[in-house]
């Protein structure tokens, strides 16, 4: 169980508040950014044979002489795209249970909130970039979307960038994209960059505490575990001051990149409190309200 | 600084296989990581044809190459030379009499023998001597320390005389064939000359300083007429006026306090009245502050019986024997009978009381008629001996005298290898045993003669009961115990030394002060035996400082003068922090492991 008893009725009171609009084929309770029938006021465009007589502005018309409709928001649901990072570089340090965890937790929080969430998972079976979750528009959908994500295994290798493009090219709608993952990708920046979509979403950066800390002694070599590189390192105080030097702007240069394509970015410490830590940080930051 | 093991310095060779181990390439550890992009720029370029690498000094290499250095250094056993009085056998020999009583002398003098003592070195031996009147040996060959500390502190000053000459030719008695061994005095020197100056071999540490002193010299009491006075001498060894207070009492009950002006140096004689029988111990002590030497603020005396002793002539007498008889005090001439017998040539008679043999014409047991010899002068006489004090044989020749050999005679004058005046005992009685007849000898015409014979006569009568023999501290006590009897000595502070029924004398007798000896019988009854009042000698008290000229031994032995002192606690301890430090680096600060 991703998520416990206690957790999900907390997330029924809280809903996701994404920065910009979205267009979705469904009525819903986001801003779109289409006209529609709601009771908020939008503008004016010119009347046009075929217009609804009723929306015509009255006193504008005498005032101006200018026949004018008035036009009026239109609410959609939120269609959110779940993106999680399943390469071998996740299977570490309980990385990628953290991320499950917090997939779950956003996952549920859309459902929770009436709207549409679409998981997907990279890198996809047999080859395929993607792995593509089910799509729910309701709580009752979770328990299905629960199992896909307890399914997921994290192996193999995940080029991001287009696993992001797969997952927002060619879909008619626009909503929110999240992507947990650790970003140790080679095109990490240009799949932060493909994820502007204007819809705004969240990076959740998950990391593990031996790569924000970590407590290496004596000569090594290190293997990367997704791509098999090897690095010989001897552990000294400058080598380890040159780590985090190297850190700190990998942080950085994500948290800038996230900004910058309109996401919202959360450095996330993997572990067994993640997901309660993160909401706590996403309730301040107002991403959930 | 040199080395005891120079060729353990041959561990430093161990820091070629470190310096190799460091600069082999490791064989490292894989760890697999989740990434190895933001390990890149630390990345160690590897790629190299050979299998070592350029020497990276790092903070533990130079740590543990200081390790290997000091270990190889405990391992050689640094040291470096002092020079020192001790040799490969110091014979300590440290003056015991009562001017090292004065201050402090023979607190310094023993702590400046314990401070040698201390560097007494592996395969070094020490002995002491207590050089008192009675030089004895404390400790012979002493190889540890503590042994030659507990001696050193055991020694106490006396109220005697040192016997420095028999002190030295005592340490020399106990020089080793293997190596060479050289006498250290710890002395004031003392005013008695020591024939052999400069003392070969020796070196004398001197304590030479002077404090004010005021010394009880002499007490004698005189009991004729009907009244018995007693007469004090005291000497004010200051340089300033003094007034001296003294306490008399008899039989420990307060009798009379003296008072007198002393000027500086002076001496005064002060006698005073006394209410006190035959017997009674009397002690005069001076009150007040106390001053530079307490051993010489008391003196005691004890009322001598005033009942003559008679004294019979057997042979052919002389008449120097009976003007010697006459002339000393407490003896009278008895023809027929006395308490003393003597002999003067003719048949030896039974000996059935205290006897003075004058060359008889038999020898008695003990003593081994070997021939006769001719025109001998005297040689020696026995030093410390008490019937031979103010006695100077030096003149003495002797026409004839037997030659005997003694078994259990003490010769006290010889000539050469021929005894000419013995001590003994037959059957319990005192016996002297003159081997050359008076009127075949100038002795009769030494100035000394009348001296000795009192003194014989005095030593003869000493095992009466109650007979009270004076001498200075130190002087030994003789005791002639009755047959089936124990001698029980009771001393001065009051204790008691029980001794076997055999002991000839008693010599432990340093400290002044009232010796009663009595003797224990089988069936349970006690007797008197004599009393032996011992004093502080005079001389003592006061008496100059000098330096005893010494030579060194042998000049070109390089065995002696120097102490080796090892470095090796210290390096071991530098070495175990170096090592703590070592550790401490390589296990609780990796970042300071090896530097990139």
């Amino acid at each position: 169980m991703l998520l416990s008893k206690e957790m999900r009725s907390r997330l029924d009171r809280l809903a996701l508040s994404p920065r910009g609009r979205v267009q979705a084929l469904w009525s819903g309770g986001h801003a779109s950014v289409r006209k529609g029938e709601s009771l908020d006021f939008a503008d004016y465009r010119p009347y046009v044979p075929g217009d609804d007589f009723r929306k015509i502005d009255h006193n504008l018309w005498a005032r101006l002489g200018q026949v004018l409709i008035r036009q009026y928001e239109a609410e959609e649901e939120l269609p959110l795209r779940l993106a999680i990072d399943s390469s071998a570089s996740m299977s570490l340090h309980q990385k990628h249970g953290t991320a499950l965890r917090l997939a779950a937790m956003i996952a549920y929080l859309t459902l929770s909130g009436g709207d549409r969430v679409q998981p997907v998972s990279t890198p996809g079976p047999a080859g395929r970039v993607v792995a593509i979750g089910p799509a729910g528009r309701h709580v009752s959908a979770w328990p299905v979307i629960e199992r896909w994500l307890e399914g997921l295994e994290a192996v193999g290798r995940a080029p991001l960038s287009p696993a992001i493009r797969s997952l927002i090219g060619g879909s008619p709608t626009r909503g929110p994209v999240v992507l947990i993952s650790d970003l140790f990708d080679d095109e990490w920046e240009r799949a932060l960059d493909s994820l502007f979509v204007g819809a705004g979403g969240l990076v959740l950066h998950v990391l593990a505490r031996e790569e924000l800390s970590p407590g290496f002694a004596g000569d090594l070599r290190l293997r990367d575990i997704e791509m098999g590189s090897v690095v010989d390192i001897s552990t000294s105080q400058q080598v380890l001051s040159t780590y985090r030097t190297s850190l700190d702007q990998f942080v950085t240069n994500a948290a800038n990149r996230a900004r910058r394509a309109g996401l919202d970015y959360l450095l996330v410490e993997a572990g067994a409190d993640a997901a309660e830590k993160s909401l706590r940080a996403l309730l301040s930051a107002g991403v959930v309200r | 600084m040199n080395f005891l093991v120079p060729a353990a310095l041959g561990v430093a060779a161990l820091a070629g296989p470190l310096l190799i181990l460091y600069m082999l390439r490791s064989r490292r550890r894989q760890l697999d990581v989740t990434s190895t992009r933001l390990w890149e720029a630390s990345e160690v370029q590897v790629t190299s044809a050979v299998p070592w690498s350029r020497l990276r000094w790092t903070a533990l290499l130079v740590l543990q190459l200081l390790a290997i250095a000091l270990f190889a250094f405990v391992l050689a056993r640094p040291f470096f030379s002092q020079q020192t009085v001790l040799g490969p056998h110091s014979v300590f020999l440290i003056d015991t009499s009562g001017s090292m009583a004065e201050g402090d002398r023979l607190d310094r003098a023993k702590a400046e023998a314990v401070a040698l003592a201390t560097d007494l070195s592996e395969g070094n031996l020490i002995s002491v001597i207590d050089a008192g009147p009675h030089p004895r040996v404390l400790l012979g060959h002493a190889r540890e320390q503590d042994d030659v500390i507990a001696a050193i502190g055991s020694l106490r000053a006396g109220g005697g005389e040192a016997d420095l000459s028999e002190a030295i030719r005592l340490g020399r008695g106990l020089a080793t064939p293997d190596r060479p061994t050289n006498v250290i005095v710890f002395s004031d020197g003392g005013e008695a000359p020591i024939p052999e100056e400069p003392v070969a071999g020796a070196t004398h540490i001197a304590f030479h300083d002077i404090v004010d002193d005021v010394a009880l010299e002499t007490l004698t009491i005189d009991a004729t007429g009907g009244v018995t006075r007693g007469l004090v001498s005291v000497a004010n060894h200051s340089g300033g006026e003094t007034s001296v207070e003294l306490a008399v009492s008899v039989d420990g009950i307060p009798s009379a306090l003296l008072e007198l002006d002393l000027g500086a140096s002076q001496h005064a004689v002060e006698t005073f009245e006394l209410d006190a029988a035959a017997g009674s111990e009397v002690m005069v002590e001076r009150v007040g502050e106390p001053d530079g030497n307490p051993l010489d603020d008391r003196a005691w005396t004890v009322i001598d019986q005033n009942e003559a002793r008679s004294v019979g002539v057997l042979g052919e007498g002389s008449p120097y024997l009976a003007a010697l008889v006459a002339a000393t005090q407490g003896f009278e001439l008895d023809v027929d009978a006395g308490d003393i017998l003597v002999v003067d040539r003719g048949p030896l008679p039974p000996i059935d009381r205290p006897a003075w043999l004058i060359r008889p014409d038999s020898t008695p047991e003990g003593l081994e008629l070997t021939g006769l010899v001719e025109n001998m002068p005297a040689t020696f006489q026995a030093p410390g001996e008490p019937v031979l004090d103010n006695v100077d044989l030096s003149n003495l020749v002797v026409a004839e005298a037997q030659n005997v050999a003694p078994r259990g005679w003490s010769p006290i004058v010889r000539a050469g290898d021929v005894p000419l005046i013995l001590l003994g005992s037959i059957d319990g009685h005192r016996v002297v045993y003159f081997t050359f007849d008076l009127t075949h000898s100038n002795l009769p015409v030494q100035v000394s003669f009348p001296i000795l014979g009192a003194a014989l006569l005095h030593w003869l009568d000493g095992e009466a009961p109650g007979t009270v023999a004076s001498g200075p501290a130190g002087a030994p006590i003789v005791i002639s115990a009755p047959d089936g009897s124990e001698p029980v000595v009771t001393m001065p502070d009051g204790s008691s030394r029980t001794l076997t029924s055999d002991t000839a004398s008693f010599a432990d007798t340093s400290q002044p002060g009232v010796y009663r000896v009595t003797y224990a019988n089988d069936d349970g009854t006690v007797t008197s035996g004599p009393i032996a009042v011992r004093s502080f000698v005079a001389t003592e008290a006061g008496a100059p400082v000098r330096n005893i000229a010494t030579s060194t031994g042998d000049p070109d032995s390089d065995e002696t003068g120097v102490v080796v002192r090892e470095w090796g606690p210290w390096v071991l301890a530098a070495l175990l922090a170096m090592l703590a430090l070592e550790w401490w680096i390589g296990h609780q600060r990796p970042w300071l492991g090896r530097a990139a």
